[in-house]
């Protein structure tokens, strides 16, 4: 099963995973990092979350104009840019890391990413 | 349009819109829906369906005829179609109809606009709209329905699956300042839980989940039904309100803090809006127009003293304009505003009465050998479209005693009946059968026929064609008109032994027994001698008043002796109303119109004859056992405390804290049911308790504060005042403690998760509404009580005042635990109720009784203890006990008759021979057929 790993604000998704899970809208594998803002994210995080063994990483931020903190998923957006050539160096498909903006308060727009991702790494395997 | 005038003379100017369809003509056969092109969104349904532009709403529509969509259709707005009017085979369409003034002169007014909608603004903040299986409680309820749009299927409407986990969520546009509807709807909890039932009836295995703030089930017997349903459905109540509804692939998602401060979510199929009653649209239009004042919430004003009353004098309000209620409390206001409008026209009463006079009977002729008249009726296409009428028809033609045999296209119609009147007369006939729709709408209007030419209207039967043969076998038309041959085999046969039926009527005296001078008793007497009868009030104690002489303040705050001594002075000085006090019910005998009352007073009994009763007896504050009460002079109930504050607040002066405690008593302590006042008496209190002390310190621990309706004004009130209120569960009870010199209360906090301490002044315990002593009452009367130990009424909905016994009414808290508001209004229903027998001077006694052959009859007195209406007495007959029928108290059941064991007793119109009859020729047919 491939292992998901996602960054999300506080503002996005609402509910958890496991209820998610149990109610079969997606598989099993996914965890949902949350963050205050996705401005927080680094570039060492999603590395990291490479290393930990994730076969896919996205972030869920707001809406561009509709972030708390003005630029924060902006700045999100940029971050995962960088990071997707850095993992390409590495070998990784940079596919395999993506940026998505969400709906304030939206859990379905995650749901989305979420299975956007698990389509992408089975294409991959 | 307007109003104008004063009480007993206004002028009232209606716009009456044009239906463009004859109501007289219509027999609501359906072509027109049929053919009509213009599909038009049906606004019955809830916008689920479409009908077309000439419909009816619904099948059960007053009157059974249909009407044009004026906005929709085609021929009204672009000149063009007509299909409609070409088709209808009665000639009922009628284009040329014009909206008409009409100028109605009336001495009274009444409003019951019934409630408004909550705003779709409101919903929306609930995905309503955006989500599809986003739906409201009413489209809900119409997805229930079996003759709804979906035939009773419960689907999702987005793909039209079923769903298979449903969340309730109650409180939208209720209880929300946000929304600007501060009130509670009163009827969301009850109707949600209902509909959940009906739900898991369906689908057995669905998962439903309902989202409560309080559970507000605090109508009659209401707490029962929702224990009884979340055990046999397994429905999961959560606590909690929703601040919206996401959706997450195709389901939708809800996250929700529980009660000890989780967060959690959950996925559903499908989300139930609970949506609450607002003021009807239109009340600021009607508030201009008849000058009767609004609350802030728009609803109609009225005081707890005169609640059907508006501020305009002459012009009284009821139902859901009142203030957001249910169908029991909205027909008992309707009844109650009936007896405001017989009081205002008493002096005219009867005067535009019509009188309808009948030919006498012809005897001679029933007496003859029996010759039968079939009719059978096409209904347009409603059964000649299904069943071979004419075959039926000639069927009829052979069997032995039919003389006539006919087949008409409406039967029903005006022009139909004068002609059946006409074949009857020619024909000599002395039995008739119509082979048409359902007796239980129709068979009145056969009778009517039948007298108008001297003919006993019990020599009619009917066999239904249409619903058993052309409406339930529509797909098989041979074995429709086989079964239809059957019914009409069966009916003739029955037909040959019916015999005709008296019609008596029994004299009524023209005067009530009020028992009870509380003040419902009081209100009730009152009502009845305003509209001109006499009363008689007897009260047990040496003094008027009841339980409202220990009540200090009404809930707006007024003071309660004000009222009270009002009813008592206008009770003492009406010239019709008799007080008869100190006295008590020794016994009752008699039957409606003609009863008979033994009392006793001071030792000596009296006789009173009168012509009906009024139950007012009332009940009792509960006495608790426990919670330190009677122990501790620090324990009080919220009426001895109100007694206190009555003299003075002088028992406050050191007090810092107090707690109340409600259902103590009630709610499945040593009283199941809910007492329906006593959160709204509590919060009343402490805001009362605030008022004199602002320093004091008051806490509140409640299970579910049920500050109804407009009552939850108070609530919030209380709650920006600082009142602290903590929930506890049925099985986590507070406990009263000893604490050195004073008491504490000891509660189990669920927020913060741990029992807590609160050192108390005083401690209040509501302690609910027991019933009085109705167990003798209930024996004397044969009128039988709840569970709980209040007076049944006939129908929680349809009879809320009456009692299953002709002539005994009921109101306050005999019947259940209530407010002042609501006792006053019961009470003038019942007043109404009472006053109908009272008016008409006679009562008519229905022709279908029982009747006793007492040389049969054994005596042995089954049939009297079983009869429901006690209706059968045992009489000495030459020194042998014999039943015999009450026949005025008679309702025709034929529990009697089927108990006898010795078939003495025989029901008019279903006699045994006849039924035997009908059943032989049933039998027939099939071995014929064998």
């Amino acid at each position: 099963m491939a292992k998901i790993i996602g960054f999300c604000c506080n503002y996005t998704a609402q509910v958890p995973v496991d209820v998610l899970e149990k109610e079969g809208v997606i598989g099993g594998g996914v965890e949902l990092r949350r963050l205050p803002c996705t401005g927080r994210l680094e570039v060492p995080m999603l590395l990291d979350a490479f290393g930990e063994g994730a076969d896919a990483v996205f972030v869920a931020g707001c809406k561009i104009d509709t972030c708390h903190n003005k630029t924060g998923s902006l700045r999100a957006s940029k971050r995962v840019r960088y990071a997707k050539g850095l993992i390409e160096e590495l070998g990784i498909d940079p596919e395999l890391l993506e940026m998505f903006f969400a709906d304030r308060g939206s859990t379905g727009d995650v749901v989305e990413a979420i299975k956007e991702m698990e389509k992408r790494t089975e294409k991959g395997a | 349009m307007d109003l104008k005038g004063e009480a007993g003379n206004f002028t009232a100017t209606v716009l009456k819109r044009p239906r463009y369809i004859d109501e007289d003509k219509c027999t609501a056969c359906g072509t027109c829906t049929m053919y009509c092109p213009k599909p038009v969104v049906d606004w019955y349904n809830e916008r689920l369906e479409v009908t077309r532009a000439p419909h009816i709403d619904y099948a059960q529509a007053i009157p059974s005829s249909y009407y044009i969509d004026a906005r929709e259709c085609l021929r009204i707005n672009h000149e063009t179609c007509n299909l409609c009017a070409q088709t209808c085979t009665a000639g009922a369409i009628d284009f040329s109809q014009q909206p008409k003034t009409l100028e109605l002169s009336v001495g009274g007014v009444v409003l019951t606009p019934g409630f408004g909608r909550v705003d779709d603004e409101v919903l929306e903040r609930f995905g309503y709209g955006r989500f599809p299986d986003v739906v409201t409680s009413l489209e809900f309820e119409r997805l229930t329905c079996a003759a709804g749009p979906t035939e009773g299927h419960i689907v999702r409407p987005s793909d039209e699956t079923t769903p298979k986990k449903i969340a309730f969520l109650q409180c939208v546009g209720s209880r929300d300042e946000t929304c600007g509807n501060g009130f509670c709807s009163s009827v969301c909890c009850m109707y949600a839980i209902k509909e959940a039932s009906v739900a898991k009836e369906h689908e057995p295995d669905l998962d439903i989940s309902l989202f409560f703030m309080d559970i507000r089930t605090m109508g009659k017997g209401f707490d029962a039904f929702r224990q009884e349903a979340t055990k046999k459905y397994g429905l999961n109540i959560i606590r909690a309100r929703v601040p919206k509804v996401e959706e997450v692939d195709g389901k939708l998602a809800l996250t929700y803090v529980e009660e000890d401060g989780t967060s959690k979510s959950d996925l559903f199929d499908m989300v139930v809006l609970s949506v609450g009653l607002t003021a009807p649209e239109d009340a600021q239009v009607i508030s201009e127009r008849t000058g009767i004042e609004l609350n802030k919430y728009a609803f109609c004003k009225t005081t707890p003293g005169a609640p059907l009353a508006t501020s305009v004098p002459g012009i009284y309000v009821a139902g859901a304009f009142q203030g957001p209620k249910d169908i029991p409390e909205s027909v008992t206001q309707a009844s109650g505003v009936a007896a405001h409008i017989s009081e205002l026209l008493k002096e005219v009463r009867g005067e535009r009465a019509v009188t309808v006079t009948y030919p006498d009977e012809d005897r001679a002729l029933c007496e003859e050998e029996p010759r039968i008249g079939v009719f059978v009726c096409h209904c347009g296409v409603n059964i000649a479209g299904v069943v071979d009428v004419k075959a039926v028809r000639d069927y009829a033609g052979n069997l032995p005693g039919v003389v006539l045999y006919e087949d008409t296209l409406y039967s029903c119609s005006q022009d139909a009946l004068k002609h059946i009147a006409e074949r009857i007369k020619e024909n000599r006939l002395n039995r008739v059968v119509i082979a048409a729709c359902s007796p239980r709408t129709h068979e009145p209007l056969f009778q009517e026929t039948l007298r108008s030419i001297g003919l006993n209207p019990a020599l009619i039967e009917m066999a239904n064609i249409r619903d058993q043969c052309a409406w339930v076998h529509a797909q098989e038309p041979e074995a429709a008109t086989e079964k239809a041959k059957d019914l009409v085999r069966m009916a003739v046969a029955k037909a040959r032994l019916l015999e005709p039926l008296e019609q008596p009527t029994v004299d009524v005296t023209p005067s009530a027994l009020v028992l009870g001078g509380g003040a419902a008793g009081m209100a009730a007497a009152l009502s009845i001698a305003e509209q001109g009868y006499k009363a008689v009030l007897v009260e047990k104690t040496k003094e008027l008043g009841g339980n409202l002489r220990r009540v200090t303040w009404t809930v707006d705050g007024e003071d309660a002796k004000k009222v009270l001594d009002d009813l008592i002075d206008r009770v003492k000085k009406h010239p019709d109303i008799e007080i008869m006090l100190g006295t008590e019910v020794k016994n009752v005998s008699g039957y409606i119109g003609n009863f008979t009352t033994t009392v006793e007073r001071g030792g000596n009994t009296e006789l009173i004859n009168h012509g009906i009763i009024v139950v007012a007896t009332g009940g009792r504050e509960h006495r608790p056992k426990g919670f330190l009460y009677g122990e501790s002079d620090r324990v009080l109930t919220q009426l001895e405390l109100e007694e206190r504050l009555k003299r003075g607040t002088s028992f406050l002066r050191n007090a810092t804290r107090v707690s109340m405690i409600q259902c103590v008593g009630s709610r499945g302590n040593d009283l199941n049911h809910c007492s329906r006042i006593c959160c709204t008496q509590a919060v009343k209190n402490a805001l009362k308790l605030k008022e004199k002390r602002p320093e004091l310190d008051i806490y509140i621990l409640f299970r579910d504060m049920r500050t109804y309706g407009l009552y939850e004004d108070l609530y919030r009130e209380a709650r920006t005042k600082g009142i602290k209120f903590i929930r506890f569960d049925k099985d986590s009870y507070p406990q009263v403690v000893k604490k050195g010199r004073g008491i504490a209360v000891k509660v189990f906090d669920k927020i913060i998760g741990s029992e807590i301490e609160i050192p108390s002044s005083y401690v209040i315990l509501s302690t609910g509404i027991a019933p009085g002593d109705n167990e003798a009452l209930s024996q004397i009367l044969k009128a039988p009580l709840t569970k709980d130990g209040f007076f049944l009424e006939a129908h929680a909905k349809l009879r809320p005042v009456e009692v299953a016994v002709d002539g005994v009414y009921l109101c306050g808290l005999a019947h259940g635990p209530k407010g002042l508001e609501d006792s006053i209004a019961q009470a003038q229903a019942a007043a109404a109720k009472a006053c109908i027998p009272l008016s008409k001077g006679k009562v008519a006694v229905a022709p279908i009784v029982s009747h006793v052959d007492q040389k049969k009859c054994i005596g042995c007195g089954i049939c009297a203890s079983l009869c429901p209406f006690n209706a059968i007495e045992i009489v000495k007959v030459d020194k042998k006990r014999k039943a015999q029928t009450i026949t005025a108290s008679c309702k025709g059941c034929g529990i009697c008759a089927s108990h006898c064991p010795t078939l003495a007793i025989s029901m008019g119109g279903f006699t045994d021979d006849a039924i035997f009859a009908q059943i032989h020729a049933f039998g027939e047919g099939i071995e014929k057929e064998a």
